[in-house]
């Protein structure tokens, strides 16, 4: 299969300077000979060692160099030696003081001076007199021929080096004169595969990675070579621009709802308390109207209910004393200020509510929405102060239980998959009856998905409807973990693009 | 939802039986009550109860009153008598009326309190007061050891220093000022009365101090032990229907420990309000229509079945036809307010479970709002165009929507009641909550492209609601090379592709460059805005590549697709 037109130029440069080279070269030479960088060299040498062509012999080498200081003290000798040649010319003896201003040392190298003159045996230091004398005959020391070395060849390869200069390398390291680096050497050599290439002879074709449009309109692009491109070689991300998984999962549960009858309604965020609890029968004095369980608008505090003052009356007197609903009502005072409280919108079945008076109101109807709904929760795994409710309601004459249960176990089949479900009762200040919907899924188990109900005549009746309303609502959120393999609420509005993006389209 | 925790030892002795160990078959069995076991450890068994107004079964005495229906072991009415006068007479301070106006009171004798009862007394009371006595606020319940009481009793009112006790828990008299700066419960629920200038005290003919409502009772007379044979009941509040519930409740309970039940006498100074005879111990009536019950369960069920499943539900039946049944609800279930709530009890007795469910025969058209069919273009044009869809919060803060985006303050929806400083106000604009997010992916691979779209709220006092809900799209633009050439085309595509012509022109906004940015006017109207984002802003959010981005309404770009 191989052939030589499948070399590239660098490669085919390479295999001819080692052929030049009776089949063996450094990479560093390589770069010199062909004026190539280190990496193209290396690069194509990889490229040569996959195809078998040659081998490349690494090792490592470690290589003295000299310090800045080091380099001055080749120029001008140790201090210890500048020290050792002035007291030769003062007499073999003189005061200290005298022969470091002679041999022109300063303060600061004085101790380094008389230290290693000391240490190398070469002179003494008397405290009692403050002299210094010499000792004995001033031979050249291994650490100097070092440095004179050096001096001439920039750097020796400590290998190269006989045990008393690499002795001498070490202690000049310590004195900071010299230092020590490692570096990988690298020696390319010929396989046999690659000797019997290149006495065949190589040569290079021109290779062409992209095709440009003059090469289609020339033709010319019959006789280049098209480079064969390593596929599997892994290619930098892109990111599609594509829907919010969670939002994508809200919009398959819409066409669902859809497909099932339901039209979409919609309700403000700010919301008046009248719709997302008086005209709801929840009592004003409730616990969940306390200030931990809603948020209130600043300013203004409140809303106009002047246009529903027929239902507000309504709704006041069905509070009190059950108005004509045949219900004894909660029994307090009512307050129409209080219904006239704006809040933040926290459950989507305010937007029921207003759908029972919407003049477009259609029975029978099925209606649904999905909103943002907000209440004073701390945000933790699994809990948001801002989240998404899908509720809706279905209108009908003799509509009962069993319809409400009908619904529940549709929704639990075509929305969740469902392959079981159950029932329990619940509460809601809304709805009586009312009912859990447990469901069972294969991999899961159960599940509570959704709360739903009949709404109270003490509901129904002061918004002027006359037929049984059942009111649904799903746990979607926890339907969306489910799906997506998630254990943390927050991920609903993650900041985090990098799982957006990888979040798969399900 | 209310939590209560019972011992399961005295639940089964009330019960007369053992509930079953399987904790599966324990919540099918208190489904029947709309509860569902919490936690269970030795003792203790944490039951969550969904019925918020069902104050009856919150003890343990009426849970098991319940629960002996559902097991078969007694059905039918359970009626409750007062045997006869206690001898108590509270007379009320007409001072009171604006403080806390009424009181409700019955002695319960020859209890027999075991350890453990007490203890579920206690849970009982507090449950109560927490639950339906909104915090003491509403009612609050107080116990005493009747023997030591010497009636007759005054609901009265106290300057705060002038009258001093010793309160529950407590070796030292303190005066009633010095009750709310040391005691716990003065601490707590100090704010109920703080406020007036005298509070109420409930004392003996002999001035002996029983109790300081709602805040603690002495420690003299407001124990009860083991020992305690005679209890004399005390409920205060500021609603007569709930401290009348709430007496006869906590009555009840104690009865079913084996005592008997007598009365009080209260005498009300107020205008309008007779004197009254508590506890309310009368079986109310309230006829029920069959076919209503047939018609809302959607079964046909005939009336001996209907018979038999209120009574499993407690309920007595003082006569029925074909047509009719007279139901008798009892005295403690003060949840019924209307036929629904019976009709519920009866389809929990037959069994969700058991009705067959059926999927209503409605012909009804389903269709999405036009926001969401017009909401949903815009979003299949900006996805095409490159951009990552995001989801961010509507709540916001004046640092994010202003400071950060380099604007004056102006006025924004606050929160009366925010809960974190990061949510205090409704976002007026969008683009704020697209840095916000672009400033935690620093170190995620650019080029990015962000949208939302995505609801604002502003101030309009011509809505009802004082407010108006803003649908905008926003998007930007963040890489090496992002400039306003990238962001002005994905605007022409966007725009062009909706059939809508428009014009830039020049305008000045602090969170773009000038010279830079555009107001963007589509068949007069003022659509948004676009441009690139000025290197304050985004060096306010820490940000290093520049961005380009646009904001329009997609409020008025519907508007004016609608006049087409």
């Amino acid at each position: 299969m191989m052939s030589e037109t499948d070399l590239r130029e660098n490669e085919v440069k390479i295999l001819s300077a080692l052929k030049d080279a009776n089949g063996s070269l450094d990479a560093s030479e390589i770069v010199s000979k062909e004026n190539l960088s280190h990496a193209a060299v290396m690069r194509a040498a990889l490229s040569l060692e996959s195809k078998n062509l040659i081998r490349i012999i690494e090792w490592k080498v470690r290589r003295v160099f000299l310090t800045e200081e080091g380099r001055l003290y080749a120029e001008i000798g140790l201090p210890e030696r500048r020290l050792a040649q002035a007291l030769v010319k003062m007499g073999g003896e003189a005061y200290i003081d005298d022969v470091l201003n002679v041999a022109s040392i300063k303060n600061s190298a004085s101790a380094i001076a008389l230290g290693w003159l000391n240490r190398k045996g070469w002179g003494q230091i008397e405290k009692k007199t403050h002299k210094v004398k010499l000792l004995k005959k001033l031979e050249e020391g291994a650490d100097e021929r070092l440095l004179r070395l050096l001096k001439k060849k920039d750097t020796l390869s400590i290998e190269d080096l006989g045990d008393e200069m690499k002795k001498a390398a070490n202690i000049l390291r310590k004195r900071r004169l010299v230092e020590i680096q490692e570096k990988t050497r690298r020696r390319l050599e010929l396989t046999s595969k690659g000797w019997r290439l290149v006495e065949k002879g190589v040569k290079v074709t021109r290779e062409v990675s992209q095709i440009t449009p003059e090469l289609i309109i020339t033709g010319k692009w019959r006789e280049v070579k098209l480079r064969r491109y390593n596929i599997k070689a892994s290619v930098a991300p892109i990111w599609p621009g594509k829907k919010h998984p969670y939002m994508r999962f809200l919009d398959d549960l819409k066409q669902k709802l859809v497909a099932l009858g339901f039209k979409e309604m919609t309700s403000p965020i700010v919301e008046i308390s009248f719709f997302n609890c008086d005209g709801l029968y929840m009592p004003q004095d409730h616990p969940a109207r306390e200030v931990h369980d809603m948020y209130f608008i600043k300013e203004p505090k409140y809303g106009d209910l002047s246009c529903y003052k027929r239902y507000l009356e309504n709704v006041r007197r069905t509070h009190e004393n059950g108005w004509e609903t045949g219900s004894k009502g909660w029994r307090y005072s009512f307050s129409s200020l209080e219904a006239a409280r704006l809040m933040l919108r926290s459950q989507t079945t305010a937007a029921s509510a207003r759908m029972l008076i919407n003049e477009d109101l259609e029975i029978p109807g099925k209606y649904f929405a999905i909103a943002r709904c907000f209440r004073p929760d701390v945000i933790d795994k699994t809990h948001l102060t801002e989240f998404n409710q899908v509720e809706g309601i279905i209108l009908g004459e003799d509509l009962g239980l069993k319809d409400l249960l009908g619904v529940l176990k549709k929704f639990a089949i075509e929305v969740a998959g469902a392959d079981k479900v159950k029932y329990r009762p619940d509460y809601f200040p809304f709805t009586e009856p009312s009912v859990e919907l447990v469901a069972y899924k294969k991999g899961y188990g159960w599940m509570e998905f959704g709360g739903s109900g009949i709404f109270r005549p003490e509901v129904t009746l002061p918004l002027g409807i006359k037929v049984p309303v059942l009111a649904w609502g799903l746990g979607v959120d926890r339907l969306f973990m489910m799906k997506m393999g998630i254990d943390d609420i927050r991920y609903l509005f993650t900041h985090d693009l990098e799982w957006i993006r990888r979040a798969e389209v399900v | 939802m209310p939590t209560i925790e019972v011992n399961r030892e005295d639940l089964e002795s009330l019960l007369g039986t053992s509930l079953p160990d399987d904790i599966e078959e324990l919540n099918d069995l208190l489904a029947y009550v709309k509860g569902e076991v919490r936690s269970i450890d030795q003792k203790e068994t944490r039951i969550e109860l969904k019925d918020s107004n069902r104050a009856d079964i919150w003890s343990v005495e009426g849970l098991a009153r319940a629960l002996r229906g559902f097991l078969g072991l007694e059905k039918g009415l359970k009626e409750y008598v007062s045997v006869g006068k206690s001898g108590v007479e509270v007379y009320v301070d007409p001072h009171l009326r604006n403080v806390r106006p009424y009181i409700g009171c019955a002695v319960v004798k020859n209890v027999k309190l075991t350890d453990a009862a007490i203890r579920q007394i206690m849970r009982f009371q507090d449950k109560m007061d927490q639950t339906y006595g909104r915090n003491r606020r509403r009612t609050s319940i107080g116990l005493y050891e009747f023997d030591l009481v010497k009636p007759p009793l005054r609901f009265t009112l106290a300057e705060p220093d002038k009258v001093s006790f010793i309160p529950l828990d407590f070796n030292e008299e303190l005066t009633l000022r010095e009750i709310l700066e040391k005691h716990p419960k003065g601490i707590e629920y100090g704010y109920i009365i703080r406020q007036f200038p005298k509070w109420p005290i409930f004392i003996d003919s002999a001035d002996k101090v029983l109790s300081f409502p709602p805040i603690i009772n002495s420690n003299d007379l407001g124990r009860i032990t083991e020992r305690t044979r005679n209890v004399l009941i005390e409920v205060t509040g500021t609603s007569y229907q709930t401290v009348m519930d709430t007496v006869t409740n906590v009555t009840v309970s104690l009865a079913d420990r084996g005592g008997t039940i007598h009365s009080a006498e209260i005498h009300y100074p107020y205008s309008g309000m007779n004197d009254d005879v508590t506890p309310k111990l009368d079986t109310e009536m309230m006829v029920l229509e069959v076919p209503y019950i047939q018609r809302f369960i959607g079964l046909k069920l005939d009336v001996s079945e209907i018979v038999s499943l209120l009574e499993k539900a407690r309920y007595g039946v003082a006569g029925s036809s074909n047509k009719r049944i007279t139901v008798q609800i009892p005295c403690y279930r003060v949840d019924v307010l209307h036929p629904i709530d019976i009709v519920e009890d009866i389809a929990i007795s037959y069994d969700y479970n058991r009705i067959p469910d059926e999927w209503p025969q409605l012909t009804t058209i389903g269709r999405l709002s036009d926001e969401t069919i017009f909401r949903d273009h815009l979003r299949e044009i900006m996805v095409g165009l490159g951009f990552q869809e995001v989801l961010t919060y509507i709540m916001s803060n004046p640092e994010t929507l202003f400071t950060k985006m380099n604007l004056k303050l102006s006025r924004v929806v606050e929160l009366a009641n925010p809960k974190i400083a990061s949510m205090t106000c409704l976002r007026n604009w969008l683009l704020p909550s697209l840095m916000e997010l672009l400033s935690y992916n620093t170190h995620v691979t650019y080029p990015q492209r962000v949208f939302e779209i995505g609801y604002c709220v502003v101030h309009d006092e011509t809505y009802e609601n004082k407010t108006k809900d803003i649908e905008k799209l926003a998007c930007v633009n963040i890489h090496s090379n992002a400039n306003f050439t990238e962001v002005k085309a994905q605007l022409d595509a966007l725009l062009l592709n909706l059939g809508i012509k428009y014009y830039l022109e020049e305008t000045n906004h602090g969170s773009f460059i000038d010279g830079r940015v555009g107001k963007i006017i589509a068949e007069e109207n003022d659509l948004g805005i676009i441009g690139e984002i000025h290197p304050q802003v985004l060096q306010n959010w820490e940000l290093e590549n520049p961005a380009s981005a646009f904001e329009i309404s997609v409020d008025i770009l519907r508007k004016i697709k609608s006049k087409h």
